[in-house]
């Protein structure tokens, strides 16, 4: 009894355990991108984020001008009793007291320091790159006449704003029009409808790049181009054949027998629609709206080409890679930059989650 | 049901929001745009006491149409320009522009994005094209060219006007073959100088080194360095997608020292191939410098793995690590914060290595070209032929202007200067050959081969071979 109890807690242990390292191996370098948001610019270039954990290192004690010593560095040399090359020496001699020599430097300009090696930590953190990426570059400007300005760059708000107006009414839009497809679909019978159907699906493995150029078009000759009604017209075209799919599927596996009910009380379709299809496939709409929002908000290309390159119609993902600079000079602001963006669809995440796994299976057991 | 509610209410309440947003948008921001044409100055000068030196009077070409916008003929009006270049580059224009707006009342609209090489084929394509693009590939404005969708600027722009402000070099490297023969593609803005060699001029003045003159003083000047315990040059050829070009920028700069401009010109539209013993030899003197042990710091390996912008680095650690640096000037964008001109780093001129093909100079530049043919559209093209167009640059530093009246007093930073001058002293001078090849060479195979030569993927005969085969037939 009691040893199958504790084979039963060491299972238990053995299984979490297990889980608890692939969560971290996973998360490392999400924890390296969050450590390395808060190091400014050189720490990151210069030392690991991993220097936050204290460790041992060198420290320089003495600095010794090898040219007041008067040694001569094309031999070997001798320094605080310890007699090396300068090869040796640039590589790091020990001294007998656990201290080490290093040669710093070329032969003509170099100094040789003397290092002890003491535990370190590098807690240098700072909010600057969250600043930056906020509230946007600072550009300092020198005039023709020699007067220097400072002139504000992009700040990321404005970003943030376009790309909630771009993606909560992509996500509503498909959604809405989605459900009553999947509802036709699935319950009402009219001539070619598995025929449309086979088409939504088909329209699955269409890739959204060839549609571009002609779409792009048919916006020019209406004048869309640049504007929100586009690119929300575009999404909704891009993602219903998935919406479609998803919910037919989870509206096909509701129960028969309550339509069926409600039809014979005298329900119509819209009213069956509404009262009964709307509420009972929440789990569906949940977790295509997941999928649909976390997808226009990731979205770069489709906003680059029906927004443009108008930076007042700029979404975060076209913010975040302007932030890196013309040539990516600033890369290190992509740390705070991608913090940043992660926030909303994080709190849409989270607040939709708990319908995730259930709309994930919609329709999987269908039969 | 109570929950279920205040789901939908939720949801209603977004929609509001995105959609107030939306409406918003356009009206609120050009209050906060960056274009911010009055930012708050930190140190305003009292009114101009003097007139400044570029913007002091604006020529233009006489009867042209700027000359007539100048009298406020299409005052209102807006021209919209697109073009790669975004943050201060971006500042830099719109103060350029500035003269031309406050003249003559045409709103410049500069739109950019980083990825405007790809976008803009769709917009063309689309019909949806600006006004003027600044194509700082010449390789990627000849498929325009060849399409129509260009208008020559020579329509409008006397000949003589451009010949006076442009060395003849330039108006050469801006004619494209169009569908009605060859046609002059744009006008030229502004440009880099590439040929230079980027140093830690405190350090390298106290470890007493001289800057060499020739190409055996610059390999003896990297045999003492490494004999003295360094490592004489940074490298690092990593770009994402477009990694291996600044091997071909060094491939075009020993081209340009090694065999006649003729020969440099044929190579560039194909007809010396890259199997031909000119190239192979320029390929090998590089070889000589990457490849030779305890030249490149962190060797050979390392080059091909080096983000570009990230090479020089070593240069500005206390002691430098590394003491030699080839690339163009806009490199001293990603030199780190604080590093002075002429203090912490100078540059020299790549020196020369046979003699008898003097001193030339790799340079690459943006060249404005116009998609769509109004009067006002015409006027700012003008307004691009003259030196007051990148004002921007010449007080600010970052490029230099490609004009022929553009003099080296003109330029507000030393370094700029400097090299402006050393471009003037150039006996020839050459665009960079990777941006005239058609893309799919100067901008794919050329990129991808040296690559794979130089982290030892494939051997040189085998990738010049392959640069060969993928020229478009």
């Amino acid at each position: 009894m009691k040893s199958s109890r504790a084979q039963r807690i060491r299972g238990i242990l053995l299984v979490n355990g297990v889980l608890l390292l692939l969560v971290l191996i996973w998360l490392i370098p999400v924890i390296g991108l969050l450590v390395s948001s808060f190091r400014d610019r050189f720490d990151i270039q210069t030392s690991p984020w991993w220097a936050i954990f204290p460790h041992r290192k060198w420290e320089v004690v003495e600095k010794i001008d090898p040219r007041a010593q008067g040694v001569d560095a094309s031999g070997p040399m001798t320094i605080h009793g310890v007699t090396a090359t300068f090869e040796e020496l640039r590589a790091g001699v020990t001294t007998p007291d656990g201290q080490r020599l290093q040669w710093i430097g070329n032969r003509r300009i170099g100094t040789i320091e003397v290092q002890d090696k003491v535990w370190a930590v590098n807690w240098k953190f700072t909010l600057d790159n969250y600043k930056q990426v906020l509230q946007g570059k600072t550009f300092v400007y020198t005039r023709e006449d020699g007067t220097v300005v400072n002139i504000p760059g992009d700040n990321f708000y404005g970003a943030l704003l376009n790309s909630v107006a771009v993606a909560v009414p992509s996500t509503l839009i498909p959604i809405l029009i989605a459900a009553f497809a999947a509802y036709g679909f699935a319950w009402m019978n009219f001539p070619g409808r598995r025929l449309m159907f086979v088409l939504v699906v088909a329209l699955l493995v269409v890739p959204l790049q060839i549609a571009l150029v002609p779409i792009l078009r048919d916006y020019a000759a209406l004048n869309l181009n640049g504007t929100f009604l586009a690119i929300w017209l575009a999404h909704t075209g891009f993602g219903l054949p998935l919406a479609t799919y998803l919910l037919f599927n989870y509206i096909s596996t509701l129960p028969r027998e309550t339509l069926e009910s409600a039809f014979i009380d005298g329900a119509s379709h819209f009213t069956v629609f509404t009262r009964l299809i709307l509420p009972l496939s929440v789990p569906a709409l949940a977790s295509f709206a997941i999928f649909q929002f976390l997808w226009v908000w990731n979205d770069y290309l489709v906003a680059l080409i029906f927004l443009g390159g108008d930076r007042n119609f700029q979404v975060v993902t076209m913010r975040l890679a302007a932030i890196v600079g013309d040539r990516g000079q600033d890369w290190h602001l992509l740390t705070a930059g991608a913090f940043v963006t992660m926030v909303l669809p994080l709190i849409v995440f989270f607040s939709l989650q708990r319908y995730f796994v259930r709309g994930l299976l919609a329709g999987s057991i269908k039969g | 049901m109570h929950k279920k509610s205040a789901l939908w209410n939720l949801t209603a309440i977004l929609m509001l929001v995105a959609m107030i947003a939306a409406a918003c948008q356009p009206q609120a921001t050009p209050t906060t745009a960056p274009v911010a044409t009055e930012a708050p100055a930190a140190t305003e000068a009292p009114a101009a006491t003097e007139a400044p030196a570029v913007t002091g009077k604006l020529v233009a070409p006489p009867g042209g149409y700027l000359e007539k916008a100048l009298a406020g003929e299409y005052k209102g009006t807006t021209v919209v320009v697109d073009g790669p270049f975004t943050d201060i580059d971006e500042v830099r224009f719109n103060e350029s522009m500035k003269a031309f707006e406050e003249a003559t009342g045409i709103t410049v609209n500069y739109i950019g994005n980083k990825e405007f090489e790809g976008s803009i084929s769709i917009r063309v394509d689309a019909g949806n094209a600006p006004d003027i693009a600044d194509f700082p590939q010449p390789g990627l404005l000849a498929s325009f060219v060849r399409q129509g969708k260009i208008v020559d600027p020579t329509t409008f722009i006397p000949l003589d006007w451009l010949k006076q402000q442009y060395n003849q070099s330039w108006l050469d490297m801006g004619t494209i073959e169009g569908p009605n023969g060859p046609q002059m593609a744009g006008v030229w803005h502004r440009f880099n100088g590439k040929s230079l060699v980027w140093y830690p001029k405190d350090d390298f003045d106290a470890a007493g080194y001289e800057i060499p003159q020739t190409w055996d003083e610059l390999i003896a000047l990297s045999d003492q360095i490494v004999a003295d315990g360094d490592t004489p040059w940074c490298v690092g050829i990593e770009s994402q997608a477009a990694t291996g070009w600044p091997a071909t920028d060094w491939m075009e700069d020993i081209m340009l020292r090694t065999t006649t401009p003729e020969n440099y010109d044929k190579w560039v539209r194909g007809e010396l191939p890259f199997t031909s013993p000119e190239v192979k030899r320029a390929a090998e003197i590089l070889a000589g410098i990457w490849f030779k042990e305890g030249y490149v710091y962190g060797g050979r390996a390392a080059i091909v793995s080096t983000f570009f912008g990230d090479a020089p680095a070593p240069m500005f650690e206390q002691p430098p690590k590394c003491w030699l640096h080839r690339q163009g000037n806009f490199i001293t964008g990603f030199f780190p914060e604080g590093a002075k001109a002429g203090v912490d780093y100078d540059f020299f001129y790549l020196p020369p290595i046979d003699e008898e093909y003097g001193k030339p100079f790799l340079v690459a530049g943006d060249i404005m070209a116009m998609f769509n043919d109004r009067p006002e559209v015409r006027a700012l093209m003008e307004y691009f032929t003259v030196p007051q167009s990148a004002s921007g640059w010449l007080s600010d530093g970052g490029a230099l202007a490609a004009h022929k009246t553009a003099t080296p007093d003109m330029y507000g930073v030393p370094l700029e200067r400097g090299i402006a001058e050393l471009v003037a002293q150039a006996t020839t001078y050459r665009f960079d050959g990777s941006d005239l090849m058609p893309g799919v060479v100067g901008a794919g195979s050329f990129w991808k081969a040296m690559t794979d030569w130089v982290s030892g993927a494939a051997d040189l005969d085998t990738v010049l071979a392959e640069i060969d085969a993928s020229w478009p037939k």
